[in-house]
């Protein structure tokens, strides 16, 4: 820890005093005190910038606020955007809070060597992790995750709702063999009544996956819903950016444009 | 049709005789060699200047360049040669014409050009002397303004007496020298400027106009440049040539039979019934506005080297050798408030830990930074203002209190080459984005930065701009981009720079120059190597992503 390289927010930056010494000493001279000086005063401290949403514990948490995310959010409920621009927005909306979840990713740390021959501290995401999409809607999420993780491997809940006792009930399930040594990015947009994903999260649990290892990405929930979920999954991950009454139910429709 | 031969020596006709005539001629400097295959070495980009571009001519760049056969002057002089030759040796050392190097000081501010008046006769030498003060100053960059460009456009009739050899160029009514005082005194601020060019031909101005910008030396010549007492003002400093009339007389019979091939009663008649009177009336008059009078023209080497130690006292207080004065600069400790740095979250930490890796592949490269590039950039979209609240119906029946971005003008602008690599990811966040583009090379020699092209929107200062460059080691060429923005009169609010790695001198650097440019990046690194690499760094991000590594390595 604690190369020069950690210029993280807090750090008290030490260096620009030096600067009218030669750069070579300066940077060899940094190498050298780079281990003493580490550990104790620039242990790199990430912090998340995610807050917990009051009153659903601690593990759901909303994407920063801003009203950039808030203008996404406008174009995606306003019943008059285009279905191209609908599109186009839902997928930056869903590269945010796909980006976020990827934060909540385990790592380890490491040191790797730049091409100007500095060492730089660094972290390494821990390999095994996957992604589980809900269809049909979590499906338009699977791009934003590809996106961020090339390969990363993709498994599928099918949900259907009962017509006629409006129960939810599995219909399809494919994942990797090894789901349960991995953690598990669940992807949903639309929480209304938080029971699709309840399904979801009860077949990937038979299939031994630990519920703290599941980190929810999901753009829009009812606080029925957020309740409902933290309730009965209380160490599962949640990742949201809005927590709002009304549901925008048609996202699945007009992302796919099947209205 | 006096006017339009009298005034141009030979060494600066020929800057308007078409780019495309190749065919060479040694010029009475038998010193300026062209070189361009090492200038090109150094720069991947080849500097071409386009004929609007921002490329101010040297008057030496005129003594270059090839006259057709048929000597014709069709255009003024001081519009773009369309030169082929980006910089010139001279005797002693080497005269850039193509890139521009500052013309601020470290802390971003314009530094004053200073300008030199050069009046004189018809053929008294005027550019040979403007040409050797600039080889005698060790100053980079040098724009010619000619009077030449400020001929009035005429009227039908007047079009007629001048095919009849019976306008009178040489009259001070010829020439618009409200304008003149106008371009002046924009070039002195540093600001864009149109300089018309004059077509001789149909004595109109063409449609086309030359870009021009202040220069650390800006050299204004014409026979009537001390006329406008307006124009006199402006002058830091006012050169006479003053050259026997006779000797003249022979230069310009030598000129016109010799080279031109007209007849010399035509040449004759022109003299005595405009160019003399003119010189008597109106030029000689002018002689005592001058601070220096220069005998024998180009030849006063004497005197071409007062002035140009004047001229360098005089520069010497205005910040050159940028670059290593922005490295060594020392602020205090504190960020400025102006900087926006990503939180640094274990993705933007792990993006990084790919990208400085020197053993990632370029494909891992170019894939993890543009993830990095993507969250810069909805970084600094979320730093917009976005204060306008809208009431948006949705397909549930109930209205949403939601927001819509303030301003629909959003442009962005990339720094060559490594700024390129973001502009997908900005055209990925924003529908039909404008994008233009800077070209900033360092100059190898001087480890200065110059600027060599330039394309921007037409009504670029209504944006707001992202200027994107991949990294920012001592903010030298940011602060020549933004300070290239500023002359094109955008709202220093407005802008906003985006990179993935800075230094902590580039951020000081950047805000104490431009304290309300916002600043947005990934990552500030401690310093910057004695190459100007910043460590520990990327490297060199745009060889790397680019695959232009240099094969050694």
């Amino acid at each position: 820890m604690g190369t020069m390289s950690e210029v993280v927010t807090s750090r008290p930056p030490t260096f620009e005093k030096k600067s009218s010494t030669s750069q070579a000493a300066l940077h060899d001279k940094q190498r050298q005190t780079e281990a003493a000086q580490s550990k104790e005063k620039y242990d790199v401290h990430i912090e998340s910038q995610l807050q917990p949403v009051e009153g659903f514990g601690p593990y759901f948490k909303l994407i920063p606020a801003s009203g950039q995310v808030k203008e996404l959010q406008t174009i995606i409920r306003d019943r008059n955007t285009s279905r191209s621009d609908f599109k186009f927005y839902a997928d930056r909306l869903i590269r945010l809070v796909v980006e976020e979840g990827l934060n909540q990713l385990p790592y380890s740390d490491c040191t790797i060597t730049t091409p100007t021959g500095c060492q730089y501290q660094g972290l390494q995401f821990v390999k095994g992790n996957c992604g589980v999409s809900i269809v049909r809607s979590g499906e338009a999420m699977e791009q934003g995750l590809r996106s961020c993780c090339r390969s990363i491997r993709l498994g599928k809940i099918l949900v259907e709702s009962d017509l006629e006792t409006h129960e939810a009930r599995v219909v399809y399930a494919k994942f990797p063999d090894d789901i349960s040594q991995r953690k598990v990015l669940l992807m949903y947009p639309i929480m209304s009544s938080g029971n699709t994903v309840i399904k979801a999260v009860n077949v990937l649990q038979e299939h031994a996956v630990a519920e703290e290892n599941i980190i929810l990405l999901n753009l829009f929930s009812t606080p029925a819903a957020a309740r409902t979920i933290t309730t009965v999954f209380p160490k599962m991950h949640i990742l949201t950016s809005e927590v709002h009454p009304v549901a925008p139910n048609h996202f699945g429709q007009k992302y796919f444009g099947t209205d | 049709m006096s006017g339009r031969f009298k005034q141009d020596p030979p060494s600066s006709a020929s800057s308007d005789s078409g780019g495309e005539e190749t065919a060479t001629r040694q010029m009475e400097d038998e010193e300026s060699t062209t070189d361009i295959g090492e200038m090109e070495g150094s720069h991947p980009t080849s500097p071409r200047p386009p004929s609007a571009g921002p490329h101010p001519q040297t008057p030496t760049q005129g003594a270059l360049r090839s006259p057709r056969s048929r000597r014709q002057r069709t255009t003024s002089q001081s519009q773009p040669s369309r030169s082929r030759e980006p910089i010139l040796r001279g005797r002693r050392r080497t005269i850039y014409t193509a890139g521009r190097p500052p013309w601020y000081d470290c802390q971003g501010q314009l530094v004053e050009p200073f300008v030199i008046g050069v009046c004189g006769g018809s053929a008294s030498g005027k550019t040979t002397v403007a040409r050797k003060i600039i080889e005698e100053l060790d100053v980079p960059w040098v724009t010619l303004l000619s009077l030449d460009s400020f001929y009035k456009v005429l009227s039908e009739k007047q079009h007629e007496e001048a095919a009849r050899n019976e306008y009178n160029f040489d009259h001070p009514d010829a020439f618009d020298f409200e304008l003149v005082a106008k371009t002046l005194l924009r070039l002195k601020e540093g600001k864009k400027v149109e300089v018309p060019i004059y077509n001789f031909v149909t004595h109109r101005r063409e449609t086309k106009t030359k870009t021009m910008y202040g220069a650390n030396v800006i050299i204004f010549e014409g026979i009537l440049a001390f006329y406008s007492p307006d124009v006199l003002k402006l002058l830091d400093m006012k050169v006479f040539v003053d050259t026997d009339s006779d000797e003249r007389l022979v230069r310009r019979l030598q000129r016109d039979i010799a080279e031109r091939g007209r007849e010399l009663d035509g040449v004759l008649k022109q003299y005595f019934k405009f160019v003399k009177p003119a010189f008597d009336y109106y030029i000689a008059p002018s002689m005592v506005h001058a601070d220096i009078i220069v005998p024998r023209g180009g030849e006063n080497e004497v005197a071409i080297n007062l002035i140009a130690q004047n001229v360098m006292t005089q520069l010497q207080q205005r910040g050159f050798k940028l670059r290593e004065k922005l490295a060594n600069a020392n602020f205090g400790i504190a960020r400025p408030n102006s900087l926006h740095l990503l939180p640094s979250t274990p993705q933007i930490r792990g993006l990084h830990t790919f990208i400085r890796n020197k053993d990632t592949p370029r494909d891992e490269f170019i894939f993890y930074s543009k993830r990095l590039i993507r969250l810069v950039i909805e970084h600094a979209l979320t730093l917009l203002p976005f204060t306008q609240d809208v009431t948006v119906e949705t397909p549930q029946g109930i209205p949403y209190e939601g927001k819509r971005i303030a301003t629909e003008k959003i442009c962005g602008v990339s720094i060559l080459r490594a700024g390129e690599t973001m502009e997908n990811a900005l055209c990925e966040v924003l529908k039909d984005v404008r994008i233009g583009k800077i070209l900033i090379q360092t100059n190898l020699d001087t480890g200065e930065p110059e600027l060599y092209y330039l394309r921007l929107p037409k009504d670029i200062k209504d944006y707001h701009i992202f200027l994107m460059d991949a990294t920012v080691a001592t903010g030298a060429a940011a602060i020549m981009a933004i300070r290239v923005l500023l002359d094109h009169e955008v709202t220093e609010e407005h802008i906003s720079l985006c990179s993935l790695l800075m230094t902590e001198q580039g951020v000081h650097n950047i805000a104490y120059a431009f304290p309300k440019v916002r600043i947005v990046t990934t990552a500030v690194d401690p310093c910057v190597n004695e190459k100007f690499y910043i460590v520990p760094g990327i490297g060199n991000f745009g060889d790397r992503y680019f695959g232009t590594e240099p094969s050694d390595q």
